[in-house]
């Protein structure tokens, strides 16, 4: 095993609002982290970090041996290592399916036309999805929707996933193909960082379960130690909260 | 924060300049052309006759003196206030607008040798028992902006109490007071007294304060050759004659003997060019109408004339209604059982007319070609009568302008015309010469009912014979016709009449109304143009993630949409240049004007458009590594235009119908062209109603046209 992301002492504010607090957190290669905490604790803003969406305040975070933080790394060639699965798909409205995932290799000029629409079309396969190829976004439940973007994400052939809340914009029935399709890139060995409140998912797939509260991890662990005996106080509450509704 | 503004200039002033070198192609090739500012109208001084010619007393001045002196001028009615601006920005190099010479005036001025004593006087509605100013307190007084007479009534305005309220121009002040918004105006004596003459309803009240003198003028500490000329011209035209002239020529010189004093009624055709017409202010003028005036004048007695139309004017005296008829009305046997006649005062006939290159100059010579006239006139009859005789073909027109216009553009080789008719259309500009003598020919005469009105007979009959001795009855022919041949004959129906209904206001102005049309859809065209591209340059300026930039955007769009488009255009068009000493043509003025403010508008929907899209479209496309502006041209960009596309419809529309503000600035758009008309014709309502219908159709047929792009961009 080694090191894929190592983050230290991450600080992340907005304006006053000091959201990241010093986060330190490593992800191995091929390893599965599943983070979760209460809404508003800063989850999202973490995740968003390691991909730079946001721009951190402090700290750095080193992807493959690379301080992503610093601010003369070429930003674009590390994002196209690392997919992103968002809450609400964010499929590209004006264009198809096909499109949607051929977009970025064909304008990264990382596959000719051609080459993109026949990968397009395998990983429409691996999603279940293989004859909506030419299908408008539009005309996609939201659970299709989903799993389109988790192939566009795959197109670039990242090796580091991150999904935030993948599943939690979806009609209930929808869940289940999403999860399905995440546990078979899981089993393939893709390292993901997942956020989630499917406890379900973190139990079965995860290596490893990180609580997040106030901008801080409280506690990290194998989801037994997490959701069999969890030690922080926080953690115990979030978790009766959550396996009581 | 500052630079950023003086960024905006920088951007606004290279702006400026491109779209100046762009739309400039060889403007000031005419060199020791001066340019003169003037009035839009101010009868006597600057108004547009019937043929949009501008004439008065001050443009025939001008004119004569660039005659003596030889130098060229080219008068612009710009309006009085685009006037005076205009020198001050170095627009115009001169303003001859019945200007009084004031000190303030002096302060920015030079002026040259005063060329005609005025007066601030009041006038008052005809019938109104206000003789003073204390009669003023409290009430509402109509005043033109920026002249010497509302400079006085602005001082008396405190010390007897009155409210005022100004226009831009003449009409609309005497308007509001016939219509009694207002109970009194004041304007120059000269203007009302020539407006009173010709029909005003008003009547003056007040003695003649403030005089002073009207002068040519230029900006300060320029020009003084200009000056010198025009000093040394009026010396000139004032010594032999000329200057008396043009004077009598507008305002009549008021001699007059036998003073009977009685009011004749006498009817005439509505339009009958160049025997009666209304000019711009409603007067009728034509040779008849001059004839008639100049010999009541001469034999003291009064007239009030009825333009009733042909047949009605002849049935009107049957009856008694009126006391004469003069309307190029034809002597025949037929008449005389009802009618006695004056002798004859006019010998009218058909003539053949070519174009001034042709060669063609006997009927023979049209053999198989084809020939233009005019349907119902006696031009066609008399063509329709001899063309199987010399074998030529007839094609008919509506309108006489068309049938000029087939001949010169070379389509017909000849056409009929009434011989006074194509006279007059020669001296007005039509490029065709006359080759045959009159046939057909009938004499004109006034008429009375037989047995009737003889003393009024017997007083035309003795007029006409003074005016013929004095020379007056030649220069009011010279006048209409051109001073080159005056002998000839014709008959003609007079039912030729200029109606008032829409038809006939249209078919009259459909010549200025295309024109018109043409610059505004022109100036649309050209500005949508290149405010697409400002806004849309503006407007991405807004969504790149850099300070500097999107705070240029902003200032710009704040800038230029916070200024009142009205304000943009003066400022353009007068700031400008005071600032760059570099002359803009108003046509650059206002396409700049436009660029600018709907550029703004533009920019602002190109921006909010953009910034419309739902913001995780940007995070996905980045996400997957794709540089911004790559994110931008193929995911955000087309679904933004779909947002911004009814918007840009709309921002079209919304150009073509702010390009009437830039009539401001003297652009001859269509809203500017309903201005003039309506200053000649007074049909406000009817004209008014014609360009609003104009505008409504090209706007209809603009939003059907968009709507269908919009499907098409749909699919
Ligand atoms: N762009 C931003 N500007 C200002 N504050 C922000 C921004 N993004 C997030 N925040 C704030 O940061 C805090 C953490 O937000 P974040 O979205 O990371 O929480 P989360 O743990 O993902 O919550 P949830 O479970 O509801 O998604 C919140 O208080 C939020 O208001
Ligand atoms: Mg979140």
């Amino acid at each position: 095993m080694s090191e894929k992301v190592k983050v230290t002492n991450l600080v992340k504010t907005f304006g006053d609002n000091e959201v990241l607090k010093g986060i330190n957190l490593t992800v191995q290669k091929n390893e599965v982290v599943v983070i979760i905490g209460p809404s508003g604790s800063g989850k999202s803003t973490l995740l968003r970090n390691l991909n730079k969406l946001e721009e951190p305040t402090s700290g750095s975070i080193v992807i493959d041996n690379v301080d992503i933080a610093r601010n003369d790394v070429d930003i674009n060639a590390v994002r196209e290592n690392i997919g992103m699965v968002f809450q609400h798909f964010n499929l590209f409205k004006n264009l198809s399916v096909g499109e949607n995932i051929m977009l970025a290799p064909v304008e990264l000029k990382k596959q000719t036309k051609d080459k993109a629409a026949i990968q397009a079309k395998q990983l429409l396969k691996t999603v279940g999805l293989e004859e909506k190829f030419d299908a408008t976004v539009q005309s996609l439940s939201g659970g299709q929707q989903q799993r389109v973007a988790i192939a566009r994400a795959l197109a670039m052939n990242p090796d580091i996933m991150l999904f935030d809340e993948p599943t939690s914009a979806l009609d209930p029935e929808m869940v289940g193909d999403v999860l399905a399709v995440m546990k078979d890139l899981a089993k393939q060995g893709m390292t993901m960082v997942v956020v989630t409140h499917e406890m379900g998912f973190a139990k079965e797939v995860a290596d490893r379960v990180v609580f997040v509260d106030d901008g801080q991890i409280l506690e990290e662990g194998t989801p037994e130690q997490i959701f069999e005996h969890p030690k922080n106080e926080r953690l115990q509450d979030f978790l009766n909260k959550i396996l009581n509704v | 924060m500052k630079r950023k503004v003086l960024m905006a200039f920088g951007l606004l002033a290279a702006f400026a300049t491109i779209l100046f070198c762009l739309a400039l192609p060889g403007s000031q090739a005419q060199a020791k052309t001066y340019q003169i500012g003037t009035d839009v109208t101010y009868p006597p001084f600057e108004f547009a006759n019937k043929n949009n010619k501008y004439v008065g007393i001050d443009i025939d001045i001008i004119k004569s003196i660039a005659k003596e002196e030889g130098f060229k001028v080219n008068v612009k009615p710009v309006g009085f206030n685009a006037a005076v601006q205009s020198v001050q920005s170095g627009q115009l190099d001169g303003i001859i607008a019945g200007m009084t010479i004031t000190p303030e005036r002096k302060d920015k001025f030079d002026f040259g040798t005063p060329y005609y004593k005025t007066g601030a006087v009041m006038a008052v509605k005809k019938g109104s028992d206000i003789t003073s100013f204390k009669q003023l307190k409290g009430k509402k007084v109509a005043l033109k902006t920026g002249t010497a007479a509302a400079d006085y009534a602005n001082s008396l305005k405190k010390k007897y109490g009155f409210k005022t309220v100004t226009f831009d121009d003449s009409d609309n002040i005497y308007q509001d007071v016939t219509t009694g918004n207002s109970v009194a105006c004041f304007d120059d004596q000269p203007v009302l007294q020539y407006g009173i003459k010709h029909g005003l309803k008003l009547q003056i009240a007040s003695k003649p304060a403030n005089q002073g003198w009207y002068g040519f003028g230029v900006k300060k500490g320029t020009h003084k050759a200009l000056i010198k000329k025009f000093n040394a011209g009026l010396k000139k035209i004032q010594a032999n004659g000329t200057y008396d002239k043009i004077v009598g020529k507008y305002l009549g010189t008021a001699n007059n003997s036998k003073v009977k004093g009685k009011t004749f009624t006498i009817g005439t055709d509505v339009t009958f060019p160049p025997f009666e017409f209304a000019n711009k202010n409603n007067k009728y003028v034509g040779i008849d109408m001059d004839l008639i005036r100049a010999i009541a004048n001469e034999q003291g007695f009064k007239v009030k004339i009825k333009a009733l139309g042909f047949n009605a004017a002849v049935q009107a005296v049957e009856s008694g209604q009126a006391d004469g008829v003069i309307a190029g009305m034809s002597i025949t046997n037929e008449r005389k059982a009802q009618f006695d006649f004056s002798k004859p005062y006019f010998n009218s006939g058909v003539v053949m007319a070519v174009a001034q290159n042709s060669k063609i100059h006997k009927l023979s010579e049209l053999r198989g070609k084809r020939v233009a006239v005019k349907t119902g006139t006696s031009g066609a009859d008399y063509a329709n009568s001899i063309k199987k005789k010399y074998g030529f073909k007839v094609v008919t027109f509506d309108d006489s302008n068309n049938m000029y216009a087939d001949v010169s553009t070379g389509n017909s080789v000849a056409c009929f015309e009434d011989h006074p008719v194509m006279q007059y259309a020669i001296k007005q500009g039509t490029k065709l010469k006359i080759v045959t003598k009159p046939a057909l020919n009938a004499p004109y005469g006034f008429a009375v009912k037989k047995g009737h009105n003889q003393a009024l007979l017997q007083a035309f009959n003795q007029g006409l014979a003074d005016l013929k001795a004095s020379g007056t009855y030649d220069s009011i022919k010279a006048k209409y016709l051109g001073a080159d041949e005056i002998k000839t004959a014709a008959k003609t129906s007079g039912n030729d009449a200029e109606d008032r209904t829409f038809i006939g206001l249209i078919k009259q102005n459909k010549g200025a109304l295309l024109s018109g049309l043409q610059e505004t859809l022109w100036l649309t065209v050209v500005s949508i143009f290149f405010a697409t591209i400002f806004g849309v340059l503006v407007g991405l300026m807004g969504v790149v993630p850099n300070k500097f930039s999107q705070g240029t955007s902003t200032t710009l769009i704040y800038l230029f949409r916070g200024m009142p488009l009205l304000v943009l255009a003066l400022f353009i068009y007068t700031g400008i240049p005071s600032l760059t000493g570099q002359k803009i043509p108003a046509f650059v003025a206002g396409v700049v004007t436009l660029t600018f403010n709907e550029g703004a508008y533009i920019a602002a929907f190109v921006k909010g458009g953009i910034q419309a899209v739902d913001p995780g479209q940007m995070e996905a496309s980045r996400s997957l590594g794709l540089p911004f502006g790559k994110a931008m041209r193929k995911v955000i960009l087309p679904q933004g235009i779909r947002i911004m596309v009814p918007s840009f419809i709309n921002q079209f529309i919304i150009t073509l119908k702010d390009t009437s503000i830039l009539s401001i600035i003297g652009l001859l758009e269509l809203t500017q062209t309903g201005k003039i008309i309506i200053a000649r014709n007074l049909e406000g309502f009817k004209v008014w109603t014609i360009v609003a219908a104009i505008y409504l159709i090209i706007i209809t047929v603009l939003t059907w046209l968009s709507n269908w792009v919009q499907r098409r961009t749909k699919v």
